[in-house]
């Protein structure tokens, strides 16, 4: 077995990370991601005890979190799982759901500011969202400079942004390219 | 110009894909004696009206739902939007008392 390097979808060996001001920006390649279906009239399960949110939201206790991405469907993310076989566990927690392994399929960034404005102010130029929805506790599927994202704002002080992992490096080039300007 | 997603609230028309009247989730039925000439219609006929249009739209860059979203074509003017599984549910008609 050849011995390979795991890269990250920034193509590094080690997560990378930029301070603008008071944002600072990085990939998270250590995060899980399994997307959770229900068929039709199943019931919705509690996998891993998370309250599945309603539309555009998203809950986390302190490992697991639940974004909702559509009607009765949901990505399911975990902290320090990014190595492991997540879909499975996932699929343990909920047996009647359709689980599928989406870790390999999209990379996160966190942008990260003491100054949940500095944030907010950032989505302005980012996306054609009304920033002040997109508040702790909210998650949203829309389109950043033509890609697809997934915006979570865990708490006030970040913004995590998933997007297909092919498109890592041009969200990346997008988003310090809006902070590198907001900061000068 | 903002669609109001019953779900999402308003949403740019650009996460948006637009698909046509919205009578084309009537489909017609294929065992009836008059399938060809329906399907015709069906297929290749689409009124053109100068005001208020039903009309489906896919949320491709959002939450991935059809909407069936009523435009007046004259002004742009958005007068509402469904989800396309509430507009396709069947009406409920009410039986007749015995």
């Amino acid at each position: 077995m050849p011995d390979l390097t795991p890269l990250t979808a920034l193509g590094h060996d080690q997560p990378q990370s930029v301070t603008y001001g008071n944002l600072t920006m990085g990939d998270c390649p250590d995060l899980a991601l399994a997307s959770l279906a229900l068929r039709r009239d199943a019931p919705v399960p509690l996998p891993f005890g998370l309250d599945l949110p309603g539309p555009g939201g998203y809950v986390a206790s302190a490992e697991v979190a639940a974004i909702w991405t559509g009607p009765r469907q949901w990505m399911i993310e975990a902290k320090a799982k990014g190595c492991t076989d997540f879909a499975a566990q996932v699929k343990a927690q909920a047996p009647d759901a359709i689980v599928t392994e989406q870790t390999d399929g999209w990379a996160a960034f966190d942008i990260t500011s003491p100054d949940g404005a500095a944030i907010g102010r950032l989505l302005e130029k980012l996306v054609n969202i009304d920033p002040g929805t997109v508040s702790p506790g909210t998650a949203s599927r829309t389109s950043l400079h033509h890609m697809n994202v997934l915006l979570v704002r865990p708490d006030p002080c970040c913004l995590r942004i998933w997007v297909g992992r092919s498109f890592a490096g041009s969200l990346w080039h997008a988003v310090i390219g809006a902070a590198g300007r907001q900061a000068a | 110009m903002l669609i109001p997603h019953p779900l999402l609230g308003l949403r740019d028309a650009e996460e948006f894909v637009y698909l046509g009247d919205a009578s084309l989730m009537q489909r017609p039925d294929p065992d009836s004696p008059t399938a060809l000439t329906d399907f015709c219609d069906y297929v290749f006929l689409r009124d053109n009206p100068a005001g208020v249009h039903r009309e489906l739209w896919f949320h491709e860059q959002g939450d991935r739902s059809w909407l069936v979203v009523t435009r007046n074509t004259l002004t742009h003017e958005i007068l509402g939007a469904e989800l396309a599984t509430d507009a396709a549910r069947p009406t409920v008609t009410q039986e007749p008392s015995a």
